[in-house]
């Protein structure tokens, strides 16, 4: 018995001196990095329905284990997201400390109303910044694009997605087509592919409006004009090569598309063509995930991808869009909402986003990992087109406040052409119609 | 109003006491009427407030009295969008109630399961809108849908359904169609159950046939019933909006864009709530009006 | 009937025939429409991505499977939307039954048209007008976090279906009980209490039913008013026009567990259902 306390004191020594490092830890915890500081702490995050956010929602649990922070991660379609965000930040009070934030569209508006964080200040801050944390590895073009004109970074950047050419190559072998390299070339290909009878067409696009805006512009950027405003910031729709673009949307969407498409977004045509009817797609590499899934897509192992086709200028750009994630301000938990970001848009997912095709990572390092890419199921061919779309990137949208306002209006105007109005008399009347609405807006800025 | 008729000829004193009573009921409609007005008229108010600024939700607001209001009469889509709502809801009321009217003289025979048809018939009114919207959305695929498929079998070309701007709104009334006939069947049937037998044996005697019959015994007795049906149709039809935001969103461009949707692009998508506000006193004007003026109607029924 | 005599009795069983097949028909026209579009539902939902966009489609899968319903259980927090939908109808639902029922009975005695009509008023109003100023207020009492929101709004759908119903119950009852009971000395409230209430016993159930079935298939006010945890099942099921598009089985079988409570409440019930809603008509709006 005797032993047993000399034991058990012992043993209680051992613990006394074990828990000094402890305390000397924690009296160092102010100036050192724990990924477990703000342990019980409770988050809530908002995202937009897509790979990327379902990869994110999947992997909540890693974060969770990580940090001890309870993570609350909802996952919505990204119309009904926009809406909600932007109510919620205009309430003042916003239930969220974590929100995705299309660039492509909210990104004045947030900035303007300086509704997210500064996460310069967050990263300045080597407290609650891992060291490994490596800012330098985010792409330039993507930290200037989450840049604010006054400076502010108010979202920490996080994907970008390049318009590309999606096509079937069995289709286009059994009729011994070339992939198209421009966009005249790409609708006689198209008008060669579509066999209305087989429930085969040879091209695939948006007509929903709103969000039509997005394939209009990849067509307006192979023009000489490339741009929705001018240097002044006023509208330019309704120019010759405005017209032109729409004149092709139009042909593309009336002649050598499935009856239908003047209601489809990104998702239908996505089904489209992977159901293998239609030839090509020209939308977000973002969207590549499913279709080498051979569980859902009857094209996995068929699908080719290349460059967006040039127009009629010198110039050759794809669309660029992009998301970063922002903090609100008012949030009271912006150290564990950090302790987030850092963990979502780390090395790790970033490359998990890139090898399951589930967007384009803003980081760098994802691309230089030969090892992931030669596991990945997406042929090489995809990394390649991904690599080279980066640096013929463009916006695709005007950086004004009233996006949403501006794609509905443009939009609706697009989807009447493909029911057989005029391009012309449709862009000039949109065009008219949002002018006002745009020249408001810049004066209240 | 059997019950008034009651009241009246009842002894004098017990109906001293009732009218005693009276007053002492109002206590009882207090509650709801305090509920009813607080998460209403509260927020009419604000509304009415906010209709006479230019608001963006994040951004400046400031006073511009009736401004929103004139702006509303010149913008040619708002009037595209009562055209539209117009249009669906006439076709909306109308096709439900002859529709309706038919099934509710139909179930009033006895027939082997008419509970269980009865049970079947009504169960599309109390389906969820919204899932049976997105099923709805699956069967109008213009490929891979069943509805194309079934119009194949019977030697039709296929439809455009929701995907075409011309056939966008005679879809929606067909979802609403189906949706809504029940009612007007159930309301219309509660009148036949209550219709007295003795004019239609007299007309028997008199030789009328069914067809006679119904137009000359039925159809009068029943009005009441139908002009209520008329009015509740009316009313939703108006308010119509589930179903056409599930499905599209006042697509394709804006073809279904009826005033309800348009008011929501304008709060929650553009972030107008100005003028969203005004847009949402015009609406409930008009919806008011209309249902004065259906009651009306039917007090000038009721006393034929 | 002097035409009919002159017919032989094989003709006119003959007719009889004819007319009975013309009107079974006709009826069976008249439920197709409900009974395929909810069969289709239940094929949707249990055949695989590939059977559900094969084209000429497919009615009875080859290998039917329960995955699709397990996605909608597995990847969303199907059950607790399933309980904010619970406890938003049976709120909503009873409350307003506290106060609607004795509104009904208030308005019934009184003949009080004008205060019917203020309620029903509500019934006219479109769900939008007050759902901004609404959402505005409930985000400055830092309410929104929580269900109150939600129950609070779906009363404007709850109360006047109670109060309706109940004013053409009260309306149907004789006088004559609770004349006596008031003679024998009782307040007007016992009097409603102990005699009326019991008597219209029949007219609550259907309001309770009636009441809790459009509560639960309200969209509009979860929608602007929930937030990630508080959403109702209608709002949860739109959300779920996933990213893989066409998902048609896990939608399907994600719309129709939405939709089963009611459908199985409406066929159980269906009797109070159509008694309650024909009588309504009666006495009208």
């Amino acid at each position: 018995m005797a032993n047993h306390i000399t034991r058990r004191q012992a043993l209680g020594a051992t613990t006394a001196l074990l828990a000094a490092p402890a305390f000397v830890r924690q009296a160092n915890a102010q100036s050192r990095f724990d990924w477990r500081r703000f342990a019980g702490d409770r988050i809530e995050v908002t995202l937009q329905t897509s790979p990327r956010g379902l990869l994110l929602q999947r992997q909540n649990k890693e974060f969770e284990d990580l940090t001890g922070i309870r993570c609350g991660i909802e996952v919505v379609p990204e119309q009904q997201h926009r809406q909600k965000v932007i109510i919620e930040y205009a309430s003042g009070r916003p239930s969220f400390d974590v929100a995705e934030m299309s660039l492509h569209v909210n990104k004045r508006q947030i900035g303007k109303a300086r509704w997210n964080t500064d996460i310069k200040a967050l990263i300045a801050d080597q407290s609650i910044t891992a060291p490994d944390f490596d800012f330098a590895d985010f792409g330039a073009g993507m930290v200037q694009y989450a840049t604010q004109a006054d400076g502010r970074m108010d979202s920490l950047p996080a994907f970008a997605d390049y318009f590309i050419l999606y096509y079937n190559k069995e289709l286009l072998a059994a009729r011994n087509i070339a992939v198209p390299t421009t966009w005249d070339g790409m609708f006689e290909a198209a008008r060669a592919l579509t066999e209305p009878s087989r429930q085969i067409y040879g091209h695939v696009g948006r007509g929903l409006k709103n969000a039509n805006v997005v394939l209009w512009s990849s067509y307006l950027l192979g023009t000489a004009q490339r741009d929705m405003i001018n240097a002044n910031r006023q509208l330019i729709t309704d120019t010759d090569d405005a017209i032109w673009a729409g004149e092709m949307y139009k042909k593309f969407l009336r002649d050598v598309s499935p009856p239908g498409s003047i209601g489809f977004n990104w998702n239908e045509c996505q089904t489209t063509f992977m159901q293998g009817r239609a030839a090509m797609w020209i939308d977000g590499i973002g969207f590549a995930a499913p279709l080498e899934d051979r569980q859902r897509s009857r094209v996995a192992g068929k699908v080719g991808y290349a460059l967006v086709p040039k127009g009629r200028s010198a110039s050759h750009h794809c669309c660029l869009f992009g998301a970063g994630y922002g903090i609100s301000e008012t949030s009271r938990k912006k150290g564990p909402a950090w302790l987030y970001l850092q963990w979502a848009l780390g090395k790790e997912n970033q490359l998990r986003m890139l090898t399951s095709g589930a967007g384009v990572p803003a980081r760098s390092s994802p691309f230089g990992n030969e090892a992931a890419i030669a596991a990945s199921t997406f042929p090489r061919e995809f990394f390649q087109t991904l690599g080279e779309s980066a640096k013929i990137a463009r916006a695709g949208l005007p950086e004004i406040v009233p996006v949403t306002q501006f794609r509905d209006v443009i939009g609706a105007a697009l989807t009447n052409t493909i029911s057989g109005s005029d391009v012309a008399t449709e862009l000039r009347r949109a065009t008219a119609e949002f002018r006002p609405v745009l020249e408001q807006s810049e004066r209240e800025s | 109003m059997m019950q008034q008729a009651e009241t009246i000829t009842a002894s004098s004193s017990k109906g001293a006491r009732a009218r005693n009573y009276a007053r002492h009921y109002g206590w009882f409609i207090v509650p709801a009427a305090v509920v009813v007005l607080a998460v209403i008229i509260f927020p009419w108010i604000f509304t009415i407030y906010v209709s006479a600024h230019d608001w963006h939700l994040g951004g400046a607001r400031s006073w511009v009295g009736f401004d929103n209001y004139i702006k509303l009469f010149s913008d040619s889509r708002f009037g595209w969008a009562m055209l539209r709502t117009l249009f669906y809801t006439v076709l909306s009321v109308i096709f439900p109630m002859i529709l309706g009217l038919a099934a509710a003289l139909a179930f009033n025979h006895k027939f082997p399961l008419r509970g269980l048809a009865r049970t079947i018939f009504i169960l599309p009114m109390m389906a969820t809108p919204v899932a049976v919207a997105l099923v709805w959305t699956m069967t109008f695929h213009p490929q891979l849908g069943v509805l194309n498929w079934l119009l194949a079998q019977v030697g039709l070309p296929p439809s455009m359904w929701i995907y075409s701007a011309n056939t966008v709104i005679p879809t929606l009334v067909m979802i609403e169609v189906w949706h809504w006939t029940p009612l007007v069947m159930l309301l219309i049937l509660g009148g036949l159950a209550s219709l007295p037998i003795d004019p239609y044996e007299a007309a028997k005697i008199d030789g009328a046939n069914g067809w006679q019959a119904f137009r000359h015994i039925t159809l009068p007795l029943l009005m009441p019933f139908i002009v209520v049906a008329l009015i509740i149709r009316c009313i939703d039809a108006l308010k119509a909006f589930d179903t056409i935001y599930v499905i599209t969103q006042g697509g394709p461009g804006s073809a279904s864009e009826t005033i309800n949707i348009f008011l929501y692009l304008q709060a929650f998508a553009f972030y107008n709530v100005g003028y969203a506000s005004a847009v949402v006193v015009v609406f409930f004007a008009i919806i008011l009006a209309l249902a004065t003026l259906l009651l009306w109607t039917r007090q000038r029924v009721k006393m034929t | 009937m002097i035409v009919e005599a002159k017919r032989s009795p094989a003709q006119y069983r003959l007719r009889r025939l004819i007319g009975n097949i013309g009107f079974g028909f006709s009826v069976l026209v008249l439920i197709s429409p409900a009974i395929l579009f909810f069969l289709w539902m239940l094929s949707l939902s249990f055949k695989n991505e590939l059977d559900n966009t094969d084209w000429p489609p497919v009615f009875i899968p080859q290998s039917p499977t329960l995955d699709n319903y397990r996605e909608v259980f597995a990847r969303n927090d199907f059950l607790r939307f399933a309980w904010n939908s619970i406890v938003v109808s049976f709120g909503a639902t009873g409350i307003a039954l506290l106060i609607g029922v004795p509104a009904g009975y208030g308005i019934a005695k009184m003949h009080a048209m004008r205060a019917a009509a203020l309620i029903l008023i509500a019934r006219i109003t479109p769900g939008l007008s007050y759902l901004i100023p609404l959402f505005l207020l409930f985000q400055w009492l830092g309410m929104t976090g929580t269900l109150t929101p939600i129950v609070i709004t779906h009363l404007v759908i709850t109360v006047p279906i109670v109060v309706w119903v109940m004013i053409s119950f009260f309306e149907g009852l004789p006088p004559e009980l609770e004349e006596a009971a008031l003679v024998d000395g009782a307040s007007i409230w016992q009097a409603f209490r102990y005699v009326a209430m019991p008597l219209a016993r029949p007219g609550i159930t259907v309001a309770t039913i009636l009441s809790f079935i459009f509560s639960w298939n309200n969209f509009i006010f979860a929608m602007v008013l929930a937030g990630r945890e508080t959403r109702t099942l209608p709002v949860a099921v739109n959300n779920m026009l996933t990213f893989e598009q066409i998902a048609w089985g896990p939608l399907s079988a994600a719309a129709l567990l939405v939709t089963a409570p009611v459908l199985i409440l409406t066929l159980v019930a269906q009797k109070q259902i159509v008694a309650g809603l024909t009588a309504g008509g009666v006495k009208g709006a």
